[in-house]
């Protein structure tokens, strides 16, 4: 078999600040096949925010170090010059973040900032990325691309302003995009819009897409595969449907359990919301044992001194808990 | 946008006109009597009654203001008290010096500050920015003046490189004109680099932190690219607005800068004209000095629109 379009093995992205090394990221590990959505879960502050950036090396280096591998079509990324990465960036892979208000340059038009891509790394003319930037609005689902490709960002509303991050993201046809949180900002009918765009898009243009996001309707409604992140640690990973039947982590059963379900007050069952206690550990020191062990209520005194391995637990799930490994899956 | 020049032009008469009430008062203000001043020592009180008389001293404020105001639309600011020239052409005369300083100063400033800021900002901690900041400090600090005689000393007198003094008229060749006005420029560039810089890196430092800073470099825009337009173009307004103001640090600058370097430009005029008390000439020049800084204040403003594509008139 082939190797995945990108593996990422062991990669930490630790950042030097005044009271110590903070570890937002420590050995995690996943691939990424050519054409699948792989959907990374997590809290706030879990690193899989830093992770995105990591694989694009946009962590300001210092106070940010990255380390580990992460291989794109057999390179790897973290030993490419800085002009090498460049030519990489928002053309084999691209992203799209998390708010649509700010990630677009208010001085500069949405044909011009399309087009910015296709200039780079394709050498086309302005006029002929103007065109190639009026075909992707279309693409995107923006109505009269001609005019708005002259518009500004302050001339469109939210959804608009994420699906020109689209157009931007997909015009030089990446193989891999990365989508950080892309409907975290957007009213719910405007989500449930550019989801469908996403995976439309898919479709046509056959990009992998690495889905960062805590909000795991939207990681059911997508995703192929799931990487459950905690404290800088891949804690679980496993197919979607497989995840949300027999979650193997108390921390992915407690992720799943905090859901609301829609409906539930109709139909008599409505009971309190499950949360998770207590917060994130800070990741400025070492735990010897399991990051989730001061949450966990399974914990026992070996999962605080031990921290536990990924076990495989089901063909391509696998997680890392003690308990989950002694007594089998948990009732949830 | 076109009606929006318009009320802005507009705007600038009231503005004016305040500015010319004031300038006109100056007269009353001012300490000395410039008829006593004209009459001489030896003048009985009838002769300097007579010479104010002549002058129309002896009439109404507000009429005088009226005619002083109607003559000056017309073109003619009135004559010289010392030279009996009209000031119109001792102005003339002197513009050509000052309006080359100036804008020399304006584009040398700006063409080093910009990129002075920009990369202070970019490489922000390293020794470049504390250079930069320290430059800055010493471009504040240190008087026209100083900056002056220290430049004449070691280019002109030491080296031998530059003219100490004078000007050259740029008609009679651009490097001619360049070597006379170099220094000048320098000197009086010193104060007005420094505020570009700082402003500039300031600026750029906050819209460097902006998201879409981070969009442009994941689409793989280069460092440049970066720099000069995707955060420049954002930070534009507020450079822009500081060498807007910083024009009136210029204007008072050229003043002294003209007297170190000799040059025989509207400041020394207007100094000669306040020793003399020769009224016409301050209130031309004065006049003139202000009109030029609405002027530019409002250039600005239109200049804003093509930075900035939120600002909507």
């Amino acid at each position: 078999m082939a190797e995945p379009l990108l593996v990422v093995e062991n990669l930490q992205t630790h950042f030097r600040t005044p009271d110590g090394i903070n570890r937002a990221v420590d050995g995690v590990s996943f691939h990424v096949n050519a054409g699948e959505t792989v959907a990374i879960v997590g809290e706030s502050g879990c690193g899989k925010s830093v992770t995105s950036m990591s694989i694009l090396r946009l962590i300001p280096e210092p106070p940010g170090k990255i380390a580990g591998s992460i291989r794109f079509q057999g390179r790897d990324l973290l030993k490419l010059s800085e002009p090498e990465m460049r030519s990489i960036r928002g053309n084999d892979i691209s992203m799209i973040f998390q708010e649509p208000m700010t990630s677009l340059n208010p001085v500069l038009n949405i044909g011009r900032q399309i087009g910015e891509t296709l200039r780079l790394h394709q050498g086309l003319s302005a006029r002929e990325a103007e065109a190639k930037a009026v075909e992707m609005l279309k693409l995107v689902g923006i109505p009269e691309p001609g005019r708005r490709v002259r518009e500004y960002p302050h001339q469109l509303s939210g959804g608009m302003r994420q699906r020109v991050m689209i157009a931007i993201a997909l015009a030089c046809n990446p193989k891999l995009l990365i989508a950080d949180e892309p409907t975290t900002a957007l009213d719910v009918t405007i989500q449930a819009q550019i989801l469908e765009l996403m995976r439309d898009l898919k479709r046509t243009v056959g990009a992998a897409i690495v889905l960062i996001t805590h909000d795991l309707g939207v990681v059911a409604e997508v995703a192929e595969r799931v990487v459950v992140m905690y404290a800088g640690k891949k804690v679980e990973e496993a197919p979607v449907v497989e995840l949300f039947n027999t979650p193997r982590h108390p921390y992915t059963q407690g992720l799943l359990g905090s859901m609301p379900k829609l409906g539930s007050s109709l139909t008599g069952t409505e009971t309190r919301l499950a949360e998770i206690p207590g917060l994130v550990p800070s990741l400025k020191q070492k735990i010897p044992g399991c990051v989730f062990a001061s949450r966990c209520p399974h914990a026992t005194d070996f999962c605080v001194k031990v921290a536990p391995a990924l076990e495989p637990k089901a063909p391509g799930h696998v997680a890392a808990c003690h308990y989950a490994l002694k007594e089998g899956a948990i009732a949830a | 946008m076109f009606a929006y020049v318009v009320r802005r032009v507009l705007a600038t008469i009231p503005v004016m006109a305040i500015v010319a009430l004031f300038v006109f008062s100056l007269l009353y203000i001012a300490p000395g009597d410039p008829a006593a001043v004209i009459a001489g020592d030896q003048a009985t009180p009838q002769d300097v009654e007579r010479i104010r008389a002549s002058l129309g001293l002896d009439r109404p404020f507000l009429v005088r203001f009226g005619e002083w105001v109607w003559n000056i639309l017309r073109g003619d600011m009135g004559v010289s008290i010392f030279t009996n020239l009209p000031v119109t052409t001792m102005i003339q005369q002197r513009i050509e010096p000052t309006l080359s300083l100036m804008i020399l100063t304006l584009c040398l400033a700006v063409s080093i500050a910009v990129p002075m800021g920009v990369v202070a900002a970019w490489k922000q901690g390293s020794w470049i920015d504390r250079a930069v900041m320290g430059f800055a400090v010493l471009g504040f600090s240190v008087p026209v003046f100083v900056v002056g005689y220290v430049l004449a000393y070691i280019f002109a007198l030491e080296l031998d490189w530059l003219p100490v003094q004078g000007y050259t008229k740029f008609e009679e060749g651009f490097f001619p004109w360049l070597e006379n006005l170099i220094l000048p420029a320098i000197a009086l560039g010193g104060v007005y680099i420094a505020l570009i810089a700082r402003i500039t890196r300031a600026t750029m430092l906050e819209v460097l932190q902006q998201d879409y800073i981070r969009t442009a470099r994941a689409k793989g825009a280069g460092q440049t690219s970066i720099l000069f337009l995707h955060a420049l173009k954002n930070a534009a307004v507020p450079i822009v607005t500081v060498i807007g103001i910083g024009i009136a640090l210029l204007i008072g600058g050229a003043v002294v800068t003209e007297s170190v370097f000799a040059i025989p430009g509207l400041g020394r005029l207007t100094v000669d004209a306040i020793l003399r008390r020769d009224y016409p000439v301050i209130q031309g020049v004065v006049l003139l000095f202000s009109f030029v800084y609405v002027l530019v204040n409002l250039l600005i403003d239109l200049l804003y629109t093509l930075f900035d594509p939120r600002i909507r008139y």
